[in-house]
């Protein structure tokens, strides 16, 4: 009988509803049968209300079944699981799956497709192309290629990658430059890049090699947050795994160009995410914000010229390297190019990963991709781009998503999260998490960000009490004007942006007495 | 003058040389490129609120009180941490702005108690300045809201206390200790609103702190706060004047309430320090008004007998007939005088013009002779003029600094942090040290290489360092054929290439691998910048003065002379050593290093002192001390210095003072030396003092009185009054003429005067028509001397050796909170830290002696012993043991020896060979060994027996040159620093055919210029 | 995680310097070497602060100060297991806070404590990444998802039964 090969997700999500169990009692399965079998344990196809879905390969292509319960699998294998038999957990061709079908994957391709860590496997699927490429070109005209392309950074600001890039090329260094991939992926609602991580780690790497490249830097550093124990392995695997085919170290593919790769982990600090803490953190010292300039392009890890990109930015830099930048540069809307890949969570039916060109819409992506919400209630409010996002109503859902648009009704696109709430949620301890999450998290060096965020929890609470709650409305609104204008970084001015799309949206959970109030989040816990 | 508060421009000056135009509030300014916006408005008078920027620290950006708009530029960008663009146009007041730092502040307040009526810092508070500034009327948020009111208050410092519920978390604490100080001790724990200042432990004094004061200094609150200004209050004047610790000089702030010093600050504009101290200057002056301090005059007809309160006037007298009738009886040479090295220049000056006119001889020699004597020997020789080439700033251009026999963390600390500032700038630091001292290795601070050699091999060291430099091509050519003599250099040249002073062929002498030896070199000698920095581990030795020509020598082969960021610097032990020497101290010199028996110079102060002066050298300390105990030697006057304590060998130093007839000291307190005296003139303190201290870079700082003397009289007039009562008139209305005095006679001084110095704070001599504001770097184009001479370093060991009975070497110095022999110190809370000189030994050498932390053990020599506590560290290497001389019942100075460098007789305090024993504990009692004035045993003469030690020592130093040549030198040398007594002595040995003399001094005592 | 509140993992100063070395010498930064120490002791004991500082060349401040900022680094042994429950908005969507409480509850613990024998721990984490899947926590090692009372209690009731 011949080898059937399978592909059960080892993506953290799918291990977090149970495809450890279910790939072991598959392979305990076949072996009982007799049927010689490969699991192969791939990244997620990022339909993660499927999860976990197991993938069986036939003659006619990568059949699904999902979602798969432990107690799913004698069922499947009885019903011909090897086979691609029918079964009430089939979902036929996977490429054919609408939800999946109608993405554009551009970024996302290869992830759930392979098994992250075979480096054959990467390059059979047109992996590494990139950095073949990229090895025989001028830095400059890397960075012209990212520049055409209209890439701006993914980890939330949006900045022009290009730009970035050649402000390193450009910055001389006396004898080091580094690029330091962001794998902080702190927001909650985001978790593209540990998806990326763990589903396709040799983008990530392909992508930092070519940034070194492109820019002069020879020493690369990827800070993952210490919340992603999974993606810190599989990285760590695959860069050994990229050293020991020569794509790393001293002669990149053979060739002058030297570029040396590791993993440093983060140790519980949301604020690390941003990037000057981020360097702090690499550097081992507290993750306190930096005053800029010096940007990190001029003065960044250890005062020597840094490019830092996010993982999903740098993911994106081999496929368009290696297509030219043309195809990335047609897709989208106005000056947000490409595409963004948008992460559904929260309350919401079919959760997980859209990549879609800039341009779609909240509805698009929360109706129909996500099937509204998971409780069945009507969608009251989504929050966009994470913690530090606007919280938005269905009188949005027209809104195309991106940077620009967005900015125009005061919110973000931010890292592309989506966390939708039902009508039970009550805005205004919504907007009072924003701040008790800022005082978790702000680093504390500057004053609106370290006082003013513990100031907008105990605002909140009166007018959550009606104490003198017309006052404290005000008051909230000046201490929102003073985090903004005058906080050193996103985290302590971009607060106010969830505690105010909260106030302007849902007012009236501003307005509402003490005692109709939800037993929500404070009651229960103190910070 | 009222109290002074220096302008703070918020962010430091940029070096840039390009000049940006920008316009703030509507003045155009134009400023160097890189100034923030904060400083550049403040030039215009525009004091944006502030309180984490402060321009002694680079910018921070987080208390966002400093908001500013600028057209063009979204949001409000922090001015502290926005440099100027050519063409910005500022706002620092609009509406807008105005909000904002209300808001600021109103978040501020909200966790701030509101105590400020009873507030240490009620009026000299930043935080109470700033909420004026920016019209704050309300906090909205109350103060019922989380805060940190009840922090409890950290008293543990004994100078000042940290109450955390006051602390507004700027972070310039823990900045201050990081940028300016180089300690790191103070951080930030936890983060957001739970962020605050710590030490990491426990408190204050148990941290890592060492109490140099920035922190305290940078507070924009009360929270970091002097307990003095706590009990005392807010000062209200300030007086600037000049520390009297250590040869760095710092400047000060004296700030006052009445007559009643509250505090001392670091002052900004001061040359040496730029605003930053130490524990000692900044918190240990309580001395000055201390119990212990005596006011009035004393006498006593013997030592045994209680001293008598007299007058001044009878004091005087007394003393001025005894001092006479001594003469009268034991004649000219009889009587002679100390200067002190923590004395301003005007007084010294004073003491050296009383001994060469009221008592008519060149007996006159400084405690500089104890440390630095080697120092002007060795760079006069080479360079022409007696005192280091850099000013401290230049540090800031090296990029290799060899650090040899100075330990600047302990011993000179504000120069330490200065140091270790530009170490974590990218310099490579070479230490050159027996010990591992902190600057080996201390938080961010790595020596590239610890050459740990042996105590007393110095000089082999250098000449292996030289042979790599001259054997590996390593030489600067060119600066040698523009700077220096060739000829002195082809022979010096070829003299340290021979294989026999290779780093292989010496490695066994000095204990440092020969490969470390040659990376160091090639280090040294081959970055753009290096620059040699050194202490009294280079001159303390047998060999002092040819190490200082070694130094010199390689400084000179390697190009390293004459601009910023190179040079050969000494660090000054003591406040003024610089200065006393420079004053003619020296009993074979007058003002300005020349010799007595020029005639011309001698003219020149015999014209203005209307009296005929000797023209030969008069005795050094250690030579009054052999005539003393041989009875030629009768009458001293010891002006503030314990030569019981500080000098060596303390038995034979007592025995000295115990045979003289009269012995003055003029001090602050009865030290050991006042135990031995007659007379005691009691001094005044550095804050009553009016004159100049020079401190180690050359640089005369002004020290001006804080009060009026509390003994009555300026010290220079109690000199003045004794030599008039000898018989010689001397008269000054004030300090500011004497100064005038020495600018008169003495070329390098001639542009220094008191209004001078007023108007632009400090200058480094020389001073004069050529260089009118100073000299910061010297020998820029040409040495002093014409070229730049080379001086042959054989490396001649010291006679003092281990052996089975002494086996282990005792090298001394100081400690962080502890001064020279303590008198300052003792008497302040820095006993908190050190309260007894403890012995440092090794593990290995302590377990093999029984020895554990903290044991009382015996630590004995040839000529004496004493008893410590020992310290077991591996910071000493094994065979090495170390101790301090800070403490009078400690005694470490009964153990060290007569030994001393060949030129200048500066003792060697750093290689003693002792045992060391454990003591019983009922010992302990009796900590002290018995001291008394008992009389050595001399075969012959003191004094003959010395010079026959010197003599021979120096046919040791020469015989390299031959017999002919060799006789020459020593002839030479002994004409110009013996006194005639002293080559009277020699020549009654030769004559009686001493069989200890070398033969080198047998063929010398021929030569004609001896006699 | 091999520390309990009754067995503390023992402290060992050369242990500590050799896994301090061996993070030094990985070039890793003062953050790895914590990581390490912690992986190994269980928690990061105040005696191992000097020997860090030390054998990384900073002072004890500093280490102290990095220690206390970042929420992963333990200054006393942790619980035998610790269950952390995410409270970031994606989680609270579906019912995180109505989690916690009905955990801190089942376990008469607050957020930040530990049972009385050190068997379990309540912690709060901000985003696990799992943020289609949620509720979700980690139990000792295991990410879990689509938490609710019920799965909760299937997991925590071998815990507390083994803790008796």
């Amino acid at each position: 009988m011949s080898m059937k090969t399978i592909y059960v997700p080892k993506d953290s999500a799918s291990r977090s509803v149970g495809s450890d169990e279910v790939a072991t009692a598959i392979r305990e399965s076949a072996e009982k049968a007799g049927i010689p079998v490969n699991i192969v344990r791939n990244g997620s196809r990022g339909m993660l209300w499927l999860e976990p879905l197991v993938e069986v390969v036939t003659e006619k292509g990568r059949f699904g079944y999902g979602p798969v319960a432990l107690e799913d699998v004698d069922d499947l294998v009885a019903a011909g699981l090897f086979e691609g038999g029918d079964h009430r957990l089939s979902l036929g061709h996977v490429d054919e799956i609408p939800w999946l079908a109608g993405q554009t994957r551009y970024t996302f391709g290869l992830v759930g497709a392979i098994d992250p860590l075979s480096a054959e496997d990467y390059e059979a699927h047109g992996g590494l192309s990139g950095l073949h490429k990229a090895v025989e070109m001028k830095p400059e005209e890397i960075v012209e290629v990212i520049k055409q392309s209209g890439l701006r950074g993914r980890g939330g600001a949006g900045f022009p990658t290009g730009v970035k890039w050649s402000t390193v090329l450009e910055t001389p260094a006396d004898d080091i430059k580094y690029v330091c991939a962001n794998a902080d992926e702190g927001d909650s609602g985001t978790f593209v890049d540990r998806m990326l991580m763990e589903g396709n780690p040799f983008a990530v790497i392909e992508g930092m090699i070519i940034a070194g490249i492109a820019t002069g830097a020879t020493e690369g550093l990827i800070y993952v947050r210490s919340e992603y124990p999974d993606a810190i392995a599989t990285m760590r695997t695959a860069i050994e795994v990229s050293y020991g085919r020569g794509w790393l170290g001293s002669s990149v593919l053979g060739t002058d160009h030297k570029f040396n790769l590791s993993i440093r982990v983060g140790a519980g600090s949301y604020i690390c995410g941003e990037e000057t803490a981020m360097l702090e953190s690499l550097e081992g010292h507290r993750g306190i914000v930096r005053s800029k300039p010096p940007l990190p392009a001029h003065a960044g890890l250890f005062g020597k010229p840094t490019v830092i990109n996010n993982i999903l930015t740098l993911a994106s830099v081999p496929r368009i390297i290696q297509d030219g930048p043309e195809i990335y540069q047609s897709l989208g809307v106005g000056r947000s190019r490409g595409t963004q890949v948008f992460q559904i969570g929260g309350n919401v039916a079919r959760g997980g990963i859209v990549e879609l060109p800039f341009g779609v819409t909240l509805h698009t992506l929360v109706n129909e991709y996500g099937g509204g919400t998971r409780s069945g209630l009507p969608i009251r409010a989504v929050q966009v781009g994470g913690p530090l996002g606007a919280y938005l109503p269905t009188t949005a859902f027209d809104v195309p998503l991106d940077y620009e648009s967005f900015a125009e009704i005061d919110a973000m696109v931010g890292h592309g999260g989506i966390v939708v709430f039902d009508e039970s949620v009550d805005m205004a301890r919504q907007a009072r998490f924003a701040m008790e999450f800022c005082a978790e998290e702000s680093c504390g060096k500057c004053t609106p960000c370290r006082v003013g965020a513990v100031r907008g929890v105990e605002v909140i609470n009166r007018i959550i009490a009606d104490d003198q709650r017309i006052a404290n409305l005000k008051l909230l609104d000046e201490l929102c004007d003073l985090m903004t204008s005058g906080s050193l970084c996103a985290m302590g001015s971009l607060t106010p942006m969830p505690v105010r799309s909260a106030l302007t949206h849902f007012e009236v959970d501003f307005h509402r007495s003490p005692e109709s109030g939800i037993a929500g989040t404070g009651e229960v816990l103190s910070l | 003058m009222t109290l002074l508060k220096e302008h703070d421009l918020g962010t430091s000056a940029s070096n840039s040389d390009v000049m940006v135009n920008v316009e703030i509030d509507g003045i155009d300014i134009s400023v160097a490129a890189g100034t923030s916006v904060m400083r550049a408005a403040a030039m215009c008078g525009i004091d944006v609120p502030k309180l984490c920027a402060t321009d002694r620290l680079n910018a921070f950006g987080s208390c966002r009180l400093c908001l500013v708009e600028i057209q063009g530029v979204t949001g409000t960008p922090a001015s502290c941490t926005t440099p100027v663009t050519e063409g910005m146009r500022i706002s620092t007041q609009t509406p807008r702005l105005e909000k904002l730092r209300r808001g600021v502040m109103e978040l501020y307040i909200s966790d701030h108690p509101l105590d400020c009526l009873t507030c240490a810092a009620n009026g000299d508070c930043e935080l109470q300045d700033m909420a004026g500034a920016v019209g704050l009327r309300e906090v909205r948020y109350g103060y019922q809201g989380d805060n940190h009111f009840d922090q409890p208050i950290d008293e543990s410092n004994p100078y000042f206390r940290f109450e955390p519920s006051k602390c507004i978390v700027c972070s310039r604490c823990v900045r201050a200790c990081e940028e300016i100080q180089g300690t790191f001790a103070l951080t930030i724990t936890g983060r957001g609103f739970a962020s605050k200042v710590s030490t990491g432990g426990k408190n204050f004094f148990d941290s890592e702190c060492v109490s140099c004061g920035a922190c305290v200094q940078v507070c924009p609150t009360a929270t970091l706060e002097e307990k003095s200004v706590v009990s005392l209050g807010v000062p209200q004047r300030t007086v600037i004047t000049t520390c009297a610790y250590c040869g760095v000089g710092c400047s000060f702030k004296a700030e006052l309430r009445g007559d009643e010093v509250v505090r001392m600050v670091p002052y900004k504009d001061g040359g040496a320090n730029e605003g930053h101290s130490c524990v000692k200057g900044r918190f240990a002056w309580g001395y000055a008004t201390h119990k212990d301090r005596v006011l009035n005059p004393m006498i006593r007809e013997a030592i045994t007998d209680p001293w008598r309160e007299v007058s001044w006037d009878e004091a005087i007298a007394y003393a001025a007939n005894s001092l006479k009738e001594i003469q009268k009886r034991h004649g000219i040479a009889s009587i002679g005088a100390i200067t002190s090295s923590r004395c301003t220049d005007e007084e010294v000056f004073t003491v050296q013009k009383m001994v060469r006119t009221a008592f008519g001889n060149n007996n006159t020699d400084t405690c500089a002779r104890v440390c630095h004597s080697p120092t002007g020997y060795g760079l006069s020789q080479a360079f022409g003029t007696s005192a280091g080439t850099q000013d401290f700033r230049s540090i800031d251009q090296a990029d290799v600094i060899l650090l040899i026999g100075a330990n600047p963390t302990d011993a000179h600390p504000v120069f330490a942090s200065r140091l270790k500032r530009r170490i974590r700038g990218g310099a490579k630091l070479i230490v050159a040290d027996p010990r591992r001292i902190e600057l080996v290795r201390t938080p961010h601070v790595t020596a590239a290489h610890h050459l740990q050699l042996r105590p007393g091999t110095n000089v082999a060291l250098m000449n292996a360092i030289a042979h790599v430099v001259v054997t590996e091509g390593l030489v600067d050519e060119a600066f040698i054929k523009e700077r220096c003599e060739s000829d002195s250099f082809t022979t010096w040249a070829q003299f340290v290439a021979r294989p026999e002073n290779s780093p292989e062929a010496l490695a066994s002498t000095i204990g440092v691998p020969p490969e470390e030896v040659r990376s160091a070199a090639r280090l040294y000698a081959t970055a753009p910048n290096s620059t040699i920095y050194y202490g009294l581990g280079v001159t303390e030795h047998s060999q002092g003065s040819t190490m200082v020509m070694a130094l010199a020598n390689l400084a000179m082969a390697t190009g390293n002379l004459g601009r910023e960021g190179v040079g050969i610097n000494p660090l000054r032990g003591q406040n003024n050593v610089q200065g006393s020497s420079d004053m003619g101290s020296f009993p074979h010199e007058f003002p300005g290093y020349r010799h007595v028996s020029d005639n011309t110079v001698r003219s020149i102060f015999e014209k203005e002192w209307g009296r005929v002066l000797d023209s030969e050298p008069g005795l050094r300390i250690p030579n009054m001390f052999d005539a003393a105990i041989d009875g030629h030697f009768k009458g001293l006057f010891v002006h503030g210095e314990d030569i019981a304590q500080s000098d060596p060998n303390t038995k034979h130093v007592k025995a000295a003072l115990a045979s003289l007839e009269l012995l003055i000291v003029q001090d602050l307190f009865i030290n050991e030396t006042a135990k031995f005296a007659h007379v005691f003139f009691p001094g005044t303190s550095f804050l009553e003092k009016d004159g100049t201290f020079i401190n180690a870079e050359r640089r005369i700082n002004r020290v001006r009185p804080a009060m009026r003397p509390r003994n009555g009289k300026h010290e220079w007039q109690i000199v003045c009054e004794l030599a008039t009562a000898m018989g010689y008139t001397m008269h000054y209305d004030n300090s500011s003429q004497i100064l005038d005095e020495i600018a008169r006679t003495t070329p390098t001084f001639s542009g220094v005067s008191f209004d001078l110095l007023d108007k632009v704070g400090s200058v480094q001599w020389p001073c004069n028509e050529k260089a009118p504001l100073g000299t910061p770097v010297m020998h820029i184009g040409t040495f002093v001397r014409g070229k730049g001479h080379f001086s042959e370093t054989p490396f001649v060991p010291t006679p003092e050796r281990t052996n089975r009975r002494f086996p282990l070497i005792l090298t001394t110095g100081r400690v962080l909170s502890q001064y020279n022999v303590g008198a300052q110190t003792r008497r302040t809370e820095n006993l908190r830290w050190r309260k007894e000189d403890v012995l440092d030994i090794h593990p290995f050498d302590a377990e093999e002696r029984g020895i554990f932390e903290g044991s009382l053990v015996t630590v004995a020599s040839r000529v004496g012993e004493t008893n410590l506590h020992a310290h077991v560290t591996d910071h000493v290497p094994q065979g090495v043991v170390y101790t301090t001389f800070h403490f009078p019942g400690d005694a470490a100075n009964m153990v060290t020896t007569e030994f001393s460098d060949w030129a200048t007789n500066c003792p060697e305090y750093k290689v003693t060979a002792v045992e060391v024993t454990l003591r019983n504990a009922d010992a302990k009692i009796t900590k002290q060994p018995a001291i008394n004035g008992e009389i050595a045993v001399h075969e012959n003469s003191a004094t003959a027996e010395s010079v026959v030690r010197m003599a021979n020592q120096l046919a040791d130093v020469f015989s390299y040159l031959g017999e002919k040549e060799g006789a020459l030198k020593v002839a030479t040398h002994i004409r110009k620093f013996w006194s005639p007594a002293m080559r009277d002595e020699l020549q009654q040995r030769v004559v009686a055919k001493d069989s200890s003399l070398a033969p080198l001094v047998v063929a010398a005592a021929s030569e004609s210029i001896l006699v | 995680m091999n520390g309990t509140a009754e067995e503390p993992a023992m402290y060992d100063e050369n242990r500590v310097r050799t896994l301090a070395a061996e993070g030094v010498r990985l070039g890793g930064s003062l953050l790895e070497v914590l990581h390490m120490v912690q992986n190994d002791l269980g928690y990061l004991d105040e005696r191992v602060v000097p020997i860090i500082a030390d054998m990384l060349n900073l002072s004890k401040a500093e280490v102290q100060g990095v220690i206390s900022f970042y929420r992963d680094y333990r200054e006393k042994p942790p619980a035998a297991t610790v269950v952390k429950l995410c409270r970031a908005e994606a989680c609270q969507a579906v019912g995180a806070e109505r989690l916690v409480a009905y955990a801190s509850k089942r376990l008469g613990i607050a957020i930040g404590e530990s049972s009385a024998d050190g068997q379990i721990g309540l912690e709060q984490v901000f985003c696990l990444g799992n943020c289609a899947l949620g509720p979700s926590g980690m139990i000792g090692d295991r990410l879990i998802g689509r938490l609710d009372e019920a799965k909760l209690d299937s997991h925590l009731d071998p815990l507390l039964r083994s803790g008796g």
